[in-house]
């Protein structure tokens, strides 16, 4: 018994590795080994590149715009005080609960030319849409700036902590020798601070490459519309998969530069957190500008587009259509999922503790699920379903959805509960064993009471991922599963904003819930991501 | 205690998924449990849940909808099978339709009651497919730019004095599709392409949004016309939106003829009965009460369609779009003609 206890303890995370991997390994064996189907001559010839170019174009300016908000605004608040700082300081993590879609839905509205903005322009001025320009939010550039405008938080996190964290020696020592304000950013603070950014960018950029939403509402034709393209306006898969290939691949040397960047960061990382850092004053003009800075970014990224959307939901009401089945499905698939990628995350972290595995293959399955979009693990689904004989009705299509959700979130629940885990004291471990405990009554007595704050927080967090996910669900949503994102993404498309208003509010309601827990975990911690 | 909010989490999602409606479709034992009748929509409309109620009123048949994209249900059926649940499909669009029947998912239906209310040019021949409502793809255009003999021919469009002027959404949609897939019918491919060509030369932007934001377009005064759906007109101009209103106030729709023959470019919301359907008198006993002046009302007065029946009465807004006669096209040729009609909008750099 003893013996069979501690063999599946270590297999557990095993187990739950290959769980976790096989959705994303499915999509691309079949894209790597299934004949393309009829219309991938036609893909090739005419869609590969330019979707491959407008999904690393767009790749490139978020990187840009995400680059010139988040940076500036982290040092702004870390190096410096002025009026508003404090406020700046944790709202400017709010932008992250809004999906992509969601963002993109509000903006199309306000930024189009018959949004609020231009109308009113013309009004005042009297000119005609063709007598000025004005930028176009359904281009590659307007998607770049959506998805900046959700995903600029995870740098700004990131380069915030390495500012407030750097050793304030070093920064002492450069203000003794006279460097101030841009020539001790430019000079001393960025370049220590790198690493950490370019963790953090690239964590936002394989998100962006997962965005499938935002681009389809906007037209832009990246490889996450093209997928769902292939599959559902050509009905072929195989092709679909192929273009799976190309765009995992991107994603993953995204997850690569952020495993190296992690690396180094700790590196770089000193033990001088308890010191407050001193915060220059900016006085005056220079204060105000600092408080217009961060202001314009949280009014633009997350204030105007909500007033925008609670305002259409006012002006032409929510429509007749319930919104509590959506919502009753939302939390159903969220909490299952969300439970499966605990029990999933437990397996791997506490197993690979007793089992003291080499984590590098379970670390890289849980990184496969997260770094593959949602579009790419929709089609591994279909894959199973079709390998196994199921149709996309009943049961097993409903077990399959949560299988996906746990593969593609459980390393975004991982961290929290693993940092649980590490604080607890391995000679607890040891009494227990000591004690005669078996590997299961470890876990119960000793492990889980430990972790469970972190297993809420984690749990917590992948819920919200989960109500936020939009082309998996889509794809293999079954019979009168629709979520609060597949209703809103079927009104947006249906070119009735009106109706779609109350589920993106919804969701960005339950995405402020982790996003407050994090930023309250960071001003705990002092501001590094544990 | 927060054990507890955990452990009754947990708890609550076993719990829910358990008991979660669509989970029991246990066998119905037929003379006991009322008749169960599965709708696949690509409608998404609030008031079509009042036409299901309204017929599982009249009739205890229990009405089952699963709403997707059409494409989507197409891939649903086909990887569901012989074992698809699905009765009936509802579609907008005749090319939409013809994929399903193309793919061996519908079923011909000789029924002389429906034949009678739907007429020959709106269904299918063999009866694959019936149209139970109207569409029609027209231009709205700014009166102070054009005058309706400008634009009341398909290929006046493609003038050069239309230069800069057009906004039209992507060619992807279903609705462009369509209307190329008209053209090619009329004036052969070649044609058809150089038409498609003039057409985006003439582009006042590259193709964006939806229908309703080529009408917005043409009111804020970007471009002077716009090829759209006519309800996406008659929905802004019967909005509660005051703006919404004004939009539509600011531009006139004409109904193109083509060059060949007069007729409006004319598309259905339309109904068919699957394969797999086990009970075809069921089926088809809904499409008949579609073809009520009740069934007419339902399916049209939110989305501003006309209505397939003359003697149905006309949704509000529909008065104010122009009459005319439907085109001679048949509309399987929506279809057939459908990945050529992507082909030459791909060439002439249509996006």
């Amino acid at each position: 018994m003893e013996r069979l206890n501690n063999l599946a303890g270590r297999l557990a995370p095993y187990a739950a590795a290959v769980f976790l991997v096989v959705p994303v390994a499915a999509a691309l064996w079949f894209g790597l080994t299934a004949g393309g189907g009829e219309t991938w001559d036609h893909v090739l010839q005419n869609r590969l590149v330019p979707y491959t170019f407008t999904t690393l174009a767009v790749l490139a300016l978020t990187a840009l715009f995400i680059l010139g908000i988040a940076v500036p605004a982290a040092w702004l608040v870390s190096a410096y005080d002025f009026p508003g700082r404090g406020i700046f300081d944790w709202a400017l993590i709010l932008p992250l609960a809004m999906p992509g879609y969601v963002m993109a839905y509000a903006w199309a509205d306000l930024a189009g030319v018959a949004g609020p903005v231009q109308s009113s322009f013309r009004d005042l001025t009297g000119l005609s849409a063709r007598d000025y320009w004005f930028p176009d939010i359904f281009t590659p550039t307007g998607l770049a700036f959506i998805l900046a405008s959700t995903l600029f938080p995870y740098v700004y996190i990131t380069a915030r902590a390495a500012f407030t964290n750097q050793s304030l020696a070093t920064l002492e020592a450069a203000r003794s020798l006279g460097a101030s304000g841009a020539r001790l950013f430019l000079s001393v603070a960025l370049p220590s601070a790198r690493p950490a950014i370019v963790a953090g960018l690239a964590l936002a950029l394989m998100e962006a490459a997962a965005d499938f939403g935002a681009a389809d509402f906007l037209g832009i034709q990246t490889l996450g519309v093209g997928i769902v393209r292939a599959w559902s306006s050509f009905g072929e898969p195989a092709t679909a998969a192929r273009l799976a290939v190309v765009l995992v691949s991107i994603a993953f040397l995204f997850f690569f530069i952020t495993s190296l960047s992690r690396g180094r960061a700790t590196n770089q990382q000193t033990a001088n957190r308890w010191l407050t850092p001193t915060r220059t004053r900016l006085t005056g003009q220079s204060g105000w500008v600092a408080s217009l800075f961060c202001g314009g970014i949280l009014l633009v990224a997350f204030f105007l587009p909500i007033t925008r959307l609670v305002w259409l939901l006012l002006e032409t009401g929510a429509g007749t259509a319930p919104i509590v089945p959506p919502l009753l499905s939302s939390i159903i698939l969220g909490l299952s999922g969300a439970t499966l990628a605990i029990v999933c995350a437990l397996a791997i972290i506490v197993g690979a503790k007793h089992a003291n595995a080499t984590s590098s293959f379970l670390r890289l399955s849980v990184a496969a699920g997260y770094a593959a979009p949602g579009a790419v693990l929709g089609l591994g689904g279909l894959f199973i379903l079709s390998a196994t004989g199921q149709s996309l009705s009943g049961v097993t299509a409903i077990f399959l959805l949560i299988g996906i959700y746990a593969s593609r979130f459980t390393s975004a629940g991982l961290e929290p509960m693993r940092a649980a885990f590490e604080r607890a004291p391995i000679s607890l471990d040891y009494a227990a064993r000591s004690l005669g405990a078996s590997n299961i009554k470890r876990f119960t007595r000793v492990d889980l009471p430990l972790i469970l704050p972190g297993v809420l927080a984690g749990g917590l967090i992948l819920c919200v991922e989960i109500l936020k996910e939009l082309p998996a669900t889509l794809m293999l949503r079954p019979f009168g599963w629709d979520t609060l994102a597949v209703r809103a993404h079927a009104y947006a498309s249906d070119e009735r904003l009106a109706e779609a208003t109350l589920p993106s509010l919804l969701i960005t309601l339950a995405g402020l819930a982790p996003v407050l827990l994090l930023s309250w975990r960071l001003s705990k911690t002092g501001h590094t991501i544990e | 205690m927060k054990a507890h909010i955990y452990l009754s989490a947990l708890a609550t999602s076993v719990i829910l998924a358990a008991c979660s409606p669509s989970i029991s479709d246990s066998p119905a034992d037929a003379d006991s449990v009322p008749k169960t009748l599965t709708i696949y929509s690509s409608r998404h409309y609030d008031s079509d849940r009042l036409l299901y109620d309204a017929y599982e009123e009249k009739t205890g048949v229990n009405v089952q909808v699963r709403e997707s994209g059409a494409d989507q249900l197409l891939e649903t059926m086909k990887a569901e099978g012989d074992n698809s649940p699905a009765d009936l499909i509802i579609a907008a669009d005749a090319g939409a339709l013809w994929r399903f029947q193309d793919a061996g998912l519908t079923q011909a239906i000789s029924n002389d009651a429906i034949n009678a209310k739907v007429p020959a040019k709106m269904r299918q021949a063999d009866g694959h497919w019936f149209g139970v409502a109207k569409r029609i793809r027209l231009v709205a255009y700014d009166p102070a730019r054009f005058e309706e003999a400008d634009v009341d021919n398909w290929v006046k469009l493609a003038a050069e004095d239309k230069r800069g002027e057009i906004c039209v959404r992507s060619s992807s949609n279903i609705y462009n599709l369509s209307l190329m897939a008209e053209m090619i019918d009329r004036l052969g491919a070649e044609q058809a392409g150089e038409w498609a060509q003039a057409i985006v030369a003439n582009m006042a932007r590259n193709p964006q949004g939806g229908d309703t934001d080529q009408v917005r377009a043409v009111a804020a005064g970007e471009c002077g016309i716009a090829i759209v759906n006519h309800y996406y007109w008659a929905r802004l101009a019967t909005s509660a939106a005051a703006a919404d209103r004004n939009v539509a106030n600011a531009t006139k729709l004409v109904i193109p003829s083509f060059p060949d023959a007069n007729g409006a470019h004319t598309n259905i919301t339309g109904i068919a009965v699957t394969a797999s359907a086990d009970d075809a008198a069921m089926a088809t006993a809904f499409i008949e009460f579609l073809l009520t002046d009740e069934g007419q009302a339902l399916l049209t007065t939110e989305t501003k369609e006309f209505p397939i029946l003359a003697t149905a009465p006309l949704p509000n807004g529909a008065e104010l779009v122009p009459v005319s006669d439907v085109s001679d096209t048949p509309l399987e040729v929506f279809g057939i003609n459908q990945a050529e009609a992507q082909r030459l909008y791909d060439l002439a750099g249509w996006n």
